[in-house]
């Protein structure tokens, strides 16, 4: 046994919006072209008629990954508290939402979701009988600016990363130890250990601000602030200023978020894991190998073969989004990049 | 995300209704790779050869129902627009487009988020006015569209 190999449908949105692939497509692509059987998919791209499917639907699903011979590894799911718009949602109904979503999930084959990082602990306590009674572990995710453990990192207090709570996994290993209940663990996404701005991301906000000097003078002088302190840093010595904070954020990127050795002590808490990226580009002097020069796979995937993880990781390919501003000619083929990913996958686990 | 494809570049069109031309429409996607419940859509900044279109002109139509205006989408809170649907945008505006070449600045507000934000109940009193980036989705950015007006 060794880490399996799968890819979350959410690499191949852009085919799916112009109509260029549907899951039956993808599902073939992943059995056919990359050899191998994990499926995770984003419930609200690619169940129709979400949360209330059709039975129909559901049977075409686990018919196609039959078919394929499949596994259906991890549904990822959503919160969205402003569904009512006359009330805040509380958490007993994002619980009910939550408990919806796993059963749905068990009825479409899966064996875990993936709630995300920003789900109030007492919520995923809320769902766990349900999670149980499905036998659907719940995978709460470490999405970056998150460590694994917080240590002695300082909690940014501006912008999204202000809500983020840095003892999340904590909170799920207390959770797990407190209820003895193998369901409830952690979905590591290997944005976690992104240490440096895409290629991609930098291009498009140079291309979206009227003062790309900015952008230059972000990527060269980031390291000397903290999160908090570069937004101040800007509006002093660029009044100008046009690039949004989420960019500001994303551009001033100079660490990984987690230290890829507090990986073992969660590996059995690992439900699966995403393997984001941004552009798979060729290893200078090793033709057919590819790598994300922005994003550590080698060290994280070294210590999960130490500690014998023997679960997916699932790609996870998100640079499409900053080069749909260009012409059709210049979008990114989603479908080679998974390729290549899974090239660098394959020879990273058997290394 | 999406930026030159959020709305159908052969869609642009003036709406005719009990006889009379009361403004245009176009077709639109969702900027996100997932679709939302319908509630949480907030309507748009639209920009029409240098005039802004409100969101009490705009209505919404999905899901083959008749156009919504976004007080009445605010209330559709079962109902979901799913990822692959095309919805349309009708634009008040008497008399319509004139034919040719028209400029479209777009920015479109759905207020799905990744769970429990300090602005929530803000957003619950004021929803964000499209335009700002605030609750702007996955595409933060005004999209410029060059369309031309359909028969």
């Amino acid at each position: 046994m060794s880490i399996k190999r799968g890819v979350s449908l959410y690499s191949y949105q852009q085919e799916q919006f112009f109509k260029q692939m549907d899951f039956h497509d993808m599902v073939r692509e992943v059995r056919e072209n990359l050899d191998t059987d994990g499926i995770e998919i984003i419930d609200e791209a690619t169940i129709k008629g979400y949360p209330f499917p059709s039975e129909s639907f559901v049977f075409d699903f686990r018919n196609t990954m039959a078919r394929y011979d499949m596994q259906a590894v991890t549904m990822d799911i959503y919160l969205d508290v402003h569904q009512f718009r006359d009330h805040i949602m509380t958490h007993r109904e994002a619980a009910e939402r939550l408990k919806n979503d796993i059963r749905l999930a068990a009825k479409l084959g899966f064996k875990n979701v993936r709630p995300l990082c920003l789900v109030p602990i007492d919520v995923i306590e809320m769902a766990l009988p349900v999670a149980e009674e499905c036998d659907v572990r719940m995978g709460k995710e470490i999405h970056a600016p998150l460590p694994i453990f917080k240590a002695n990192k300082q909690q940014p207090t501006t912008g999204m990363a202000a809500a983020l709570d840095f003892r999340m996994a904590e909170q799920i290993l207390e959770l797990a130890a407190r209820t003895g209940s193998k369901h409830v663990g952690l979905v590591p996404d290997f944005g976690v250990f992104q240490h440096s701005p895409c290629r991609p991301g930098i291009e498009y906000a140079k291309r979206h601000t009227k003062y790309p000097e900015i952008v230059d003078w972000i990527l060269e002088n980031s390291v000397n602030y903290s999160p908090d302190d570069i937004f101040t840093a800007i509006r002093e010595k660029f009044p100008q200023n046009d690039i949004n904070p989420g960019m500001i954020s994303r551009l001033s990127l100079h660490e990984s978020s987690a230290d890829p050795e507090d990986l073992r002590q969660i590996i059995p808490y690992i439900v699966s894991i995403h393997g984001k990226f941004y552009e798979m580009t060729e290893i200078p002097g090793h033709p057919g190998e590819y790598e994300d020069v922005s994003i550590d796979y080698e060290t994280p995937i070294r210590i999960l073969k130490e500690c014998g993880y023997e679960g997916y990781i699932n790609s996870e390919y998100e640079g499409q989004r900053d080069q749909q501003d260009m012409g059709f000619e210049n979008l990114p083929d989603s479908v080679e990049q998974v390729r290549r990913h899974h090239e660098m996958l394959k020879r990273l686990i058997a290394k | 995300m999406f930026d030159e494809y959020l709305i159908r570049k052969d869609s642009l069109q003036n709406v005719c209704e009990d006889g009379k031309v009361t403004g245009f429409r176009f077709a639109v996607r969702i900027a996100d790779y997932r679709g939302c419940f319908l509630s949480l859509h907030n309507g748009y900044y639209i920009r029409c050869d240098g005039v802004e279109y409100p969101r009490e002109l705009q209505r919404f139509q999905i899901n083959g129902k008749a156009p919504r205006t976004f007080e009445e989408i605010k209330k559709a809170v079962w109902e979901h627009w799913d990822y692959d649907d095309e919805g349309w945008v009708y634009v008040t505006k008497p008399g319509g487009l004139e034919k040719g070449m028209h400029e479209i600045a777009l920015q479109q507000s759905v207020l799905s988020q990744y769970g429990y934000m300090p602005w929530d109940e803000e957003w619950l009193r004021n929803p964000p006015v499209p335009g700002s980036g605030a609750g702007a989705g996955k595409t933060a950015v005004i999209c410029t569209f060059s369309l031309e007006l359909q028969e």
